[in-house]
């Protein structure tokens, strides 16, 4: 009898996580129409912001409140009370609002991440005192919070997106905290355990990497929030100061619409509805990327 | 979002409510806009609650109706005061058979009859650091011994109301005398405010605390319904005095109908509500609907009120509303901290002038005032004595040119070298537009400015401790004397919570200031007041902007109507036609 040997050479290659999620993901027309629309933004953000684009949001195209016309492209969307050119402002908008979800969604989620992880590994007053931590602030209400941190730090962008980054990651702790507490007792930790990684090895190299799908996710639709808070902060007066954002646009057509001036909200509102709607299908279709149940 | 929902719902309630509605008797309805503190005369320091304490209030003296320019006309007072020689003695006889409207304070429930005792004791409550009324500044330094009296009273914890007041005392119930420490011919005008009118004793005492929501005074309405955040509502009070209707008026008043009434008994309507409508559209909706009679024009619906031509729109004509207009009594202005740390700059006359220079106010009248507005060339607006309307102040000529030519003159050519400036503003839209304009245009002479706003308490709070650079505000007038806008710029008022916030210091105007404000009415006063006013005009201590020009419209049925600056108890000379509003509201 003889059989023979196993060529491990011709075993079929395994595909990474990120790689099959990525050929799923792939598959999903709409969600890659949503993805490349959401990267459109951060083009025209980094475009905004390198000062290639709407520049001249400042400059008179027009008449105060000229409506909407084919003619200059800079006059599709009409005028505002000081006769400038609503497209430009929105485009400006855009790169505010995605400044915003990206500095606040980097500040939340290392913390998150890290202060979950940490509740959940360790346990005992590690894990009393950080869930007492976030308890206390999901139990105030986040508006309100963010309302008196922007008091403190002054107004402005910065500190908007540090009020806002030190609010959202109590979602994402808790999530995080769950998974790792599930995690820690697994056969592969153990394992790990018993070959003598250390506690940072094994949150790092081990657990983390099986949690992180979560984090992609948790990323998008923190995103989404800060962009919503930006708008509403804007609003109120609370936002960005001296320059345009959906927030302040919006704020103006609530007088402006008694004039039948419809314009700068259907921009402003148009152009956030188009990021949320794109952002929240991504995050869906990378939800089902990423499960490895639904393979 | 949730505020566009909003928005139709509280249409479709307005137009669902309106049908139902049955008015019984002539009443008259109008809205405040903003929300009452309370009806303790001695708290009304906002136009808002002053205008609902008068209602039920009265002092000794107020403004003529109908005459123009505005003159001061005895109230409770028999007739107007004879004043001493030397302007520091005034005898007032008081109005006899006044009383009190009825209330369970007074023995029986029935009102008494109103004593020269009241108003003394009225004026020791001003004084009494207990109540912290907001009139105070009105007496203080001005009545002789009512200092020491409020100095004993804080001494001591408890204000003795039975001690004597040198300065204050009634020689009979219906004669009382004033002594002042110093001639101040604008007391007259502090007789005028509603926190001047009479209180009773006993009532103040009865109620306690409570006071604040318990009027009881000896005015033409009874307060009937109050809740300060939503509705007040009064009635005709059935013991009012025989006050009447004033036969006389300005030039062209009789030939405009609005003597008509004259002799008849005041109130000419039974009932007054008044709804406290904060936001705009609500507030408009709701005289579209003909529910309130009077309202101002929000900036946003001028165009449905007002056409290009400047009449009504054919929609208002055809609802039979009338427009005035009138020139109101204020002054915008944007203000420079002179002992900014920040900006030491603000000291040097040169940049203040090229900033004013650079400030283009005409544009800014027809984008915020819709036209409704006029240049300020100096801190006294139109309508009060000292006002020269033949002045034209070269710092608001709007010339780029020598804007940039000073700027270099300073050392800082097309602004190279000058600080950020902060502008403080507030943060409602409007505001921030304006800021945004105030940006554009220092921008056009190379100065940069960074936004920030604020509420208006916290605005307020920072120009009180000096945290302010560059800051937009108004003044409205307090009565009508020059007097009261040149004190922005009088030095010893450049303190903390002082009204001087640009801290603006010149001996040379404070020393004419202290001397025209002792003088009577004369055309020398007037002329001092000129002088003082192009003092200000050509120092720049602040950017002068607009003088505005109140536009608003009232229903068909309500007559009599007049714009009124000062006098907050004008209700009851307005006649509601309760016929022709059956006919024009079926």
């Amino acid at each position: 009898m003889s059989s023979a040997p196993v060529e491990i050479e011709k075993l079929p290659k395994g595909n990474s996580l990120t790689k099959d999620a990525w050929r799923r993901l792939r598959r999903d027309k709409f969600a890659m129409f949503c993805l490349s629309i959401v990267l459109g933004y951060a083009l025209v953000a980094v475009l905004t912001r390198l000062g290639l684009v709407a520049g001249t949001w400042s400059e008179q195209v027009g008449k105060s409140y000229s409506p909407p016309s084919a003619g200059s492209w800079h006059l599709w969307f009409g005028t505002d009370i000081f006769g400038r050119s609503v497209i430009l402002k929105t485009i400006y908008g855009a790169y505010v609002s995605m400044t915003v979800g990206l500095l606040a969604s980097l500040i939340a989620v290392p913390v998150g991440v890290v202060l979950g992880a940490a509740a959940g590994y360790y346990g005992g007053k590690i894990d009393d005192i950080i869930t007492w931590l976030y308890t206390t602030i999901s139990n105030i209400d986040p508006t309100l919070f963010i309302l008196s941190l922007a008091f403190v730090l002054g107004k402005g962008m910065n500190s908007m997106c540090i009020a806002l980054g030190s609010s959202a990651w109590v979602g994402i702790c808790r999530l995080i905290r769950g998974e790792f507490l599930k995690h820690k007792e697994r056969e592969y930790v153990q394992a790990a355990k018993s070959l003598g990684a250390s506690d940072a090895r094994r949150i790092f190299i081990h657990i983390l990497p099986n949690v992180s799908h979560l984090v992609i996710i948790n990323f998008s639709f923190l995103f989404i929030s800060a962009i919503k808070t930006e708008v509403i902060l804007s609003y109120l007066g609370l936002g960005v100061q001296g320059i345009p954002s959906w927030g302040t646009m919006i704020d103006e057509a609530k007088l402006e619409l008694a004039r039948g001036v419809w314009w700068q909200l259907a921009a402003a509102t148009l152009a956030m509805f188009v990021v949320v709607l794109s952002l929240n299908i991504v995050g869906d279709a990378l939800r089902d990327a990423l499960d490895p149940k639904l393979k | 979002m949730r505020n566009i929902l909003l928005l139709v719902l509280s249409v479709l309630v307005i137009s669902g409510c309106t049908k139902h509605r049955e008015e019984v008797g002539a009443v008259l309805n109008v809205a405040e806009v903003a929300k009452i503190k309370g009806m303790d005369p001695a708290l009304a320091e906002d136009q808002y609650s002053a205008t609902e304490v008068s209602r039920v209030y009265e002092g000794l003296l107020q403004y003529h109706m109908y005459k123009r320019p505005y003159t001061v006309e005895p109230l409770l007072a028999e007739e107007m005061p004879q004043i001493s020689k030397n302007g520091l003695e005034f005898k007032f006889k008081i109005r006899k058979g006044v009383m009190f409207q009825d209330d369970a304070a007074f023995p029986n429930g029935k009102g008494r009859e109103l004593k020269a005792k009241d108003f003394i004791y009225s004026f020791k409550r001003l004084a009494d650091p207990k109540v912290q009324s907001t009139g105070w500044w009105l007496l203080e330094g001005r009545i002789v011994g009512l200092d020491d009296w409020r100095a004993a009273a804080t001494k001591s914890g408890k204000a003795d109301y039975e001690a004597k007041v040198a300065g204050l005392e009634a020689s009979d119930d219906y004669s009382l005398t004033i002594k002042l420490t110093k001639p101040v011919p604008q007391f007259l005008y502090a007789l005028t405010m509603p926190y001047t009118a009479a209180v009773a004793q006993e009532v103040v005492e009865k109620y306690g605390s409570d006071f604040l929501n318990h009027p009881v005074g000896t005015g033409p309405f009874v307060m009937a319904v109050y809740k300060p955040t939503e509705v007040m509502e009064y009635v005709k009070n059935p013991n009012y005095w025989p006050a009447t209707f004033p036969t006389e008026g300005a030039p062209g008043d009789k030939e405009a109908g609005l003597l008509d009434d004259a002799g008849k008994r005041l109130p000419l309507v039974d009932r007054v509500v008044v709804r406290v409508l904060v936001e705009d559209q609500p507030r408009w909706l709701h005289f579209m609907q003909g529910d309130i009679d009077a309202v101002g024009i929000p900036k946003d619906n001028y165009a449905q009120a007002i056409g290009p031509d400047g009449n009504l729109t054919a929609e208002l004509k055809e609802k039979k509303v009338s427009l005035s207009k009138d020139v109101a009594m204020d002054l915008t202005y944007t203000a420079f901290n002179m002992e900014s740390e920040e900006i030491p700059q603000f000291k040097n006359k040169l940049v203040r002038q090229a900033l004013s220079l650079a400030m283009d106010e005409r544009e800014s009248i027809h984008t915020f005032y819709n036209d409704m507005a006029t240049l300020s060339q100096t801190p006294i607006p139109p309508g009060i004595p000292g006002y020269d309307p033949d002045f034209k102040n070269i710092y608001r000529t709007n010339d780029i040119a020598l804007a940039k030519k000073l700027l270099a003159q300073a050392g800082f050519a097309d602004g190279k070298g000058f600080p950020t400036v902060v502008y403080d503003t507030l943060a409602d839209t409007t505001s921030r537009q304006m800021a945004e304009y105030v940006t554009k245009n220092l921008q056009k002479i190379g100065v940069q400015t960074k936004v920030n706003t604020n509420t208006w308490p916290a605005l307020l709070e920072k120009i009180n401790h000096r945290q302010v650079q560059l800051w937009g505000i108004a003044w409205a007038a307090d009565y009508p004397d020059a007097e009261n806008f040149l004190q922005l710029f009088y030095g010893p008022n450049a303190q903390p919570g002082g009204m001087n916030g640009s801290y603006y210091k010149n001996k040379e105007f404070d020393k004419l200031f202290e001397k025209a404000r002792a003088m009577q009415e004369s055309p020398e006063r007037t002329k001092l007041y000129r002088q003082l006013a192009q003092m200000v005009a050509n120092d720049c201590p602040v950017v002068l902007g607009v003088n505005r020009i109140a536009v608003s419209l009232h229903q068909p049925w309500i007559k009599n109507w007049k714009y009124m600056e000062f006098m907050t108890n004008a209700a009851k000379y307005f006649r509601v036609d309760t016929d022709l509003k059956k006919q024009l509201r079926k």
